[in-house]
């Protein structure tokens, strides 16, 4: 009927789990890892699937995908381990009935191991599995640029998604960092990074027409990132995206901020709903993502980084603005 | 697929670990490709017991691990555990667990984890009351694990402030509530063995839960809504405590009712599976109409020797009067799963007991009724001097189709996943959709 196989003494598991302590997610990296990990490898990749199936009859294709490079400091762990949740987030209050959700990570093609790393979309959390393979670089150019035009290429070239694909709606697409992308991706890089090669460089704008034909793209700026005040880099991502330029202050609510903006744009929910569920939800993000979320909702208004809406102090999430 | 219960219809050790491995790779293999989803299993739930189970599971590599508190499908990659508020969680041994499933090349199994905070939690003054009690039986030992299960249940009835696996999140509370417990421990057992100190405890009980998700009830449903899960029950139907053969029962819920409530109060439900083998087997003293001595000698467990608190593993023959009687009280399920066929191909001279010589009648079914340990303990008297009256055994899956009166599902040919065949219409992954 059972046994005691396993040794309960108390010194050995306090030490166990000190020792595995921030091993976690970050397996493959820690591991002593330097190239991009087979699963993740865009190279020769046809496209990364979304499909309809008997299961999951509407999907919808969501891609997060973040910067990975020495800039971001912290930001990109903090990632790893907070974004599992993301599944559990849109499900629970029922925002997104059938989401498929891919993970990638952004790096630099000029001087990177990982410039590129795509899973696959997911409908459960074996998308954990994608994020514990990511690499980090520790390093990173000096340039503030990164090559986000080799993800949006890949992301408009090499993903198939049924949600826009048969019923004609789009997906959603958030990349979260802290600096420029490059102006074009370059044709020598896209042969190299994920194989094929276009006639031309193709002008990222070009990229960003593309995608936004079948997702719907956000730029999520962590505002504890080493670039976040940088008047270029806003003033870069907002000419390219307009009012889908979100800054973060508090990178422990990203799951929370991406999930709203889903059951936003969804017509799920009102701000204040959002609000209210994180709160029932015991997360303390609201006042984070509320402040991430005016902002998008004020695009009229020039964005300020300091800017707090009136009645949004840290108590908690008052608002009730309807985007 | 959809959800499945896995019970284990015996005294325990049929096989619910590898039972619980097989759903979980091939719901994998049959969703592999793209697109993703569909039968893939998400999560492993553990709904009663706590770190005294040992489910056996033999990757097809031959990796052997012997599940307690993770849940059997943990070396398919993706599958999660979740340990429900029903579970007695020992962070102590769990930690050695992980260590052994990442030395068989597990990534990070802690990660993988989620606990509910209502659980209780298992100390080491628990296993050792249990150990001094239980050694105070002498030879009327109960067949305990010494692990300090019961002890964990009994505390938290007369004790409100139980330690429980939230409370690892606030440290002066849980060390005022470890103090208590050992307390209790020394004032009980003023010969009992040493135990570490609270503060000892609680530091290592803190490294738990700073390495182990601990969540609320609002995790379990989100859980069922990702994807398929599978319940793991722990021991077995006659190890029950209410309806198992008193006092040689365990202090947990071993049928399906566990389970039950947690999908009732999800709004989700699940298919019933209920595992046996093709013979008969007991860990620990207790009633045991269809022993054989001779079989014990014959078909020692491989997993399962005799354990230092637990005595001796037993083998004996199919046993339909005890099977049926687990049926009634768990009301029944939706199929089963015969493990270990290989051994029965190999053994013509097992038989099947269909009726027991009891009080000078036969007797073919066992009375049943709300929890009543009088009535537990008189059936235990009574089965202590029950004769079996046997048949040849013949072939297996079909005379237990017959004896139990429900479809075979699932047949185990051996230790590992591969040894495993779904049953041509009444393949596992059809159980939810029949």
């Amino acid at each position: 009927m059972g046994s005691g196989n396993w040794s309960t003494d108390v010194y050995a598991a306090h030490a166990s789990y000190r020792a595995s302590t921030g091993a976690s997610a970050f397996a493959y990296s820690d591991g002593g890892a330097t190239a991009v990990h087979p699963d993740l490898d865009p190279r020769g990749v046809t496209a990364r699937e979304s499909r309809d199936s008997a299961d999951h009859p509407e999907s919808l294709a969501i891609g997060v995908l973040f910067d990975v490079t020495g800039s971001m400091g912290t930001v990109p762990r903090t990632l790893q381990a907070k974004l599992p949740d993301l599944l559990g987030l849109l499900l629970r209050k029922g925002y997104v009935e059938h989401p498929h959700i891919l993970f990638g990570a952004v790096g630099d093609a000029t001087c990177d191991r990982a410039p590129l790393q795509v899973g696959q979309f997911e409908a459960d959390n074996r998308m954990d599995d994608d994020l514990g393979k990511i690499l980090l670089e520790g390093g990173g150019g000096g340039q503030m640029r990164e090559s986000y035009e080799l993800a949006m290429y890949f992301m408009a070239r090499h993903t198939s998604i049924d949600c826009f694909d048969k019923r004609g709606k789009r997906g959603y697409l958030f990349m979260i960092g802290d600096e420029l992308a490059y102006p074009k991706a370059k044709r020598r890089e896209i042969a190299a990074v994920i194989g094929g090669e276009p006639d031309e460089d193709v002008p990222i704008a070009e990229l960003v027409r593309e995608l936004q034909r079948r997702y719907d793209v956000y730029f999520i700026i962590p505002e504890g990132a080493y670039h976040a005040g940088n008047r270029e880099l806003k003033d870069f991502w907002q000419g390219l995206l307009g009012q889908n330029v979100l800054y973060l202050d508090d990178l422990d609510a990203v799951c929370e901020t991406i999930a709203l903006t889903v059951g936003l744009a969804e017509d799920a929910i009102d701000l204040g709903e959002g609000l209210e569920h994180l709160a029932e939800a015991g997360s303390d993000a609201g006042a984070s993502v509320s402040r991430a979320l005016a902002r998008l909702d004020a695009a009229r208004a020039p964005v300020a980084v300091s800017s707090t809406p009136p009645g949004l102090d840290a108590s908690g999430p008052t608002a009730t603005t309807r985007l | 697929m959809g959800h499945v219960i896995v019970v284990d219809l015996g005294f325990g050790d049929a096989g619910k670990g590898t039972v619980v491995d097989h759903l979980c790779r091939t719901a994998a293999l049959r969703a592999g490709g793209r697109p993703p989803t569909s039968n893939k299993v998400t999560a492993v739930v553990r709904f009663n017991g706590g770190a005294q189970a040992a489910h056996n599971v033999v990757a097809p590599d031959g990796r052997h691990h012997t599940f307690a508190q993770f849940g059997s499908g943990t070396f398919t990659p993706g599958v999660r555990t979740h340990l429900s508020r029903f579970m007695l969680v020992d962070p102590l041994a769990l930690a050695a667990e992980a260590e052994h499933l990442r030395a068989l090349g597990v990534p990070d199994p802690l990660g993988r984890l989620t606990v509910d905070g209502e659980a209780l939690l298992t100390t080491p003054y628990h296993r050792a009351a249990n150990r001094a009690r239980e050694s105070a039986r002498g030879a009327a030992r109960h067949g305990s694990c010494g692990m300090g299960i019961g002890e964990t249940a009994s505390y938290a009835l007369a004790h409100d402030d139980a330690p429980r696996a939230g409370d690892c999140l606030s440290p002066a509370r849980l060390r005022r509530r470890l103090a208590a417990v050992r307390d209790w421990y020394r004032a009980a057992f003023p010969g009992g063995e040493d135990v570490p100190d609270a503060g000892a405890c609680a530091e290592a009980f803190t490294a738990f839960a700073e390495r182990v998700r601990i969540v609320g009830p609002g995790h379990l449903p989100a859980l069922l809504r990702t994807g398929n899960v599978v319940f793991e029950g722990a021991q077995g139907v006659l190890l029950d405590e209410w309806h198992g053969f008193h006092p040689y029962t365990t202090w947990s819920t071993t049928t399906f009712a566990n389970a039950e409530t947690l999908l009732a109060e999800a709004g989700a439900s699940a298919a019933r599976l209920g595992v046996l083998r093709a013979y008969a087997t007991r860990h620990g003293p207790g009633p045991f109409v269809t022993e054989d001595p001779a079989l014990t000698a014959d078909l020692p467990d491989r997993h399962n020797g005799t354990g230092r608190w637990q005595g001796a593993f037993r083998v004996g023959h199919l046993d339909a009067v005890a099977l049926r009687y687990a049926l009634e009280v768990t009301g029944g399920v939706d199929g089963l799963a015969v493990t270990h066929l290989d051994v029965a191909g190999a053994r013509p001279d097992l038989r099947v007991c269909h009726s027991y010589e009891m009080d000078g009648e036969r007797v073919g079914r066992l009375e049943t009724g709300p929890p009543d340990l009088d009535r537990q303990a008189a059936l235990t008297r009574r089965l202590l001097t029950a004769r079996p009256v046997y048949a040849p055994l013949g072939r297996p899956v079909e005379t237990i189709e017959a004896a139990l009166g429900a479809p075979v599902v699932l047949r185990s040919h051996g230790p590992a996943s591969t040894d495993k065949r779904s049953d041509h219409f009444w393949t596992p992954i059809d159980l939810s959709v029949r």
